[in-house]
């Protein structure tokens, strides 16, 4: 069984220890992109505005809803 | 030729580290490369949409106020550009976590075929799931008085696509530890996707905007097409790239060198 190259790849290797930094960060740069693509300012909304209207293209072409 | 084997498979797994300023590095490139066909071709079929508005402002006649534009055309494709490239970067820090999540568990004789296969995963449940059920619209298209209700279905949808994926992973996984045969399960979870796929399209509630009579098909389609497009391409690059980045840190020969 274990001599097979399926079960090799499978169970032979091992699991990476992913930090909680990693999850924090990831957690942070999904909010943060939310946030430049959103514009109705519901956190911060000067900087949601102004940010909004200079990455607007991106929002467009990334295929998140807009005008 | 064991030996290179035995080393596969005993050698200690990269330090999510190593992993992760690889994938950060292919997630520069993704967003750069996605940036330069958004200003090549994206920008391309954005810019009759934003000439219809300009049409229908001036139509609306000079008592209309005009909204100031807070920047200028060349600091939107800027800003495009940057967006685009700040969405990769961002992408690929989530990439890596839950590559490194589930690195253990993926298909595949290296990094490259694992990272590959998760980027692709990635690009059907984040860009083409959305793609089908609620299709990007250009400049021009979109009611603002909507603009929440499309956004909490485009949320909806992801957040359905990465359940759904996570539902198929498990059934594939439940099935291998049955024994059962690498034919027969890539059926099952074909029939699953379909099944999910199909429940999205039917039980999510649609865009509820109608397209305005004064916009042609074409200006909508081409933009959608151009968007899937550098939606695949930045999802292609940080697979390929990632893999391959990846790759040269796992691969046996690295090792001995
Ligand atoms: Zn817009």
């Amino acid at each position: 069984m274990t001599s097979s190259p399926h079960a090799l790849s499978a169970a032979g290797r091992h699991r990476i220890a992913v930090p909680a930094w990693a999850w924090a960060l990831a957690l942070l740069g999904l909010f943060g992109l939310y946030l430049i693509a959103q514009d109705n300012g519901a956190v911060l909304a000067s900087l949601g505005d102004t940010a909004h209207e200079l990455f607007h293209d991106a929002r467009h072409s990334l295929g998140m809803p807009c005008h | 030729m064991t030996e290179v084997l035995d080393r596969r498979t005993t050698a200690q797994p990269p330090r999510f580290g190593q992993l992760f300023g690889r994938l950060l590095l292919a997630g520069v490139i993704a967003g750069t490369l996605a940036g330069v066909y958004s200003l090549l071709v994206t920008e391309r079929a954005i810019a009759p949409a934003l000439e219809l508005e300009e049409a229908r402002a001036a139509a609306e006649g000079a008592g209309q106020e005009h909204a100031e534009e807070l920047f200028s055309r060349t600091e939107q494709l800027v800003g495009g550009f940057l967006g685009t490239v700040l969405a990769g970067v961002v992408l690929a820090v989530v990439f890596a976590a839950v590559y490194g999540m589930v690195r253990h568990r993926l298909p595949g004789r290296n990094d490259v075929a694992r990272v590959a296969l998760l980027a692709a995963v990635g690009f059907g449940v984040l860009a083409l799931l959305p793609a089908l059920k609620i299709p990007a619209n250009p400049p021009a298209v979109g009611d603002a008085a909507t603009v929440g209700t499309r956004t909490a279905i485009y949320g909806g949808v992801l957040l359905c696509g990465v359940v759904g994926a996570m539902l198929v992973a498990a059934l594939v996984s439940w099935l291998r530890s049955r024994g059962t045969g690498d034919a027969a399960t890539a059926l099952m979870a074909a029939v699953a996707t379909a099944v999910l796929l199909a429940a999205v399209m039917v039980f999510v509630p649609d865009n509820p905007d109608t397209i305005a009579a004064d916009v042609p098909a074409a200006v909508v389609w081409d933009f959608r097409l151009a968007s899937l497009g550098q939606l695949a391409v930045l999802w292609a690059a940080l697979g390929l790239a990632g893999g391959w980045l990846v790759d040269r840190l796992t691969r046996p020969s690295a090792a001995l060198s």
